[in-house]
């Protein structure tokens, strides 16, 4: 692990535990302070970095003590990338149901998923379905 | 001593007042207890409502959110009202977003949450 105000990158391999998770979305949030994002780019990379990692410790690996999920997160200034692999059968999220359909409203299910999408620029899963990449740009940042 | 880990209440007018603890809601461990806490505030209620009041909290997860979604269900069955008051802009984006406004009523301070119970 490297890090910089300008440059910093994480590339390891995590527990499937929750705790975890809190640990990584941590020091994501203390880099994304460092290199001046403001409160509404941040608390969209804090929701769809819970969103993501939770899933895959919860719903890939089953919080299993012998799967792991790998990490790839780079800041670079003003943009911002991550990649979330867990070890699980994937999924196919076109088949989540739409959380936000009247019928839909009151269930569980598809709720991470949608705010994912909504707090990041680009969202895309592998074919399997156990792997996205989360990329967004630092909306505030001057052109 | 409060018997709440997740929430302070205070009772205030004919409204059950209630604040979060935790500034980012997100330990799933703790919204578990969150989750009991709040459906607790069901059975045996006294007032006509039960207020969340959002100060301060800064993260609210949709692991939160489901078990806000529970409280208004049983809220409703039991014949009390829900309101959610003082979200930061970010935390109220979150129930645009997942059009869950339409199912919480979600009011911009905790006095005009009291008054529209």
């Amino acid at each position: 692990m490297e890090s910089t105000t300008q440059h910093w990158r994480y590339d390891d391999h995590i527990p499937s535990e929750p705790d975890c998770c809190a640990t990584i979305v941590g020091m994501v949030l203390e880099q994304l302070e460092k290199n001046g994002w403001g409160n509404k780019d941040t608390f969209g990379i804090h929701m769809a970095m819970e969103e993501a990692v939770m899933n895959a410790i919860d719903h890939g690996n089953n919080r299993s003590p012998d799967k792991t999920v790998h990490l790839v997160i780079e800041i670079c200034g003003n943009r911002f990338y991550s990649k979330i692999t867990d070890q699980g059968e994937g999924f196919d999220p076109s088949t989540v149901p739409d959380p936000t359909e009247e019928e839909n409203l009151e269930k569980d299910c598809g709720r991470g998923v949608m705010l994912i999408r909504n707090f990041v620029d680009v969202v895309l899963y592998n074919d399997k379905g156990n792997s996205l990449e989360l990329t967004k740009q630092n909306s505030e940042a001057e052109a | 001593m409060s018997e709440f880990e997740c929430i302070t209440t205070e009772a205030l007018e004919n409204a059950t007042i209630v604040k979060f603890v935790d500034q980012r809601v997100m330990n799933p461990a703790r919204i578990e207890s969150l989750g009991r806490e709040l459906l607790s505030l069901v059975d045996g209620a006294v007032a006509t409502g039960i207020v969340l009041n959002f100060d301060g909290v800064s993260f609210f997860s949709s692991a939160a959110i489901n078990k806000l979604i529970k409280l208004e269900s049983e809220s409703r069955k039991n014949g009390l009202q829900l309101r959610l008051s003082n979200l930061r802009p970010e935390v109220r984006d979150l129930f645009s977003y997942t059009n869950l406004d339409s199912l919480f009523q979600i009011k911009d301070n905790q006095f005009d949450a009291i008054e529209s119970l």
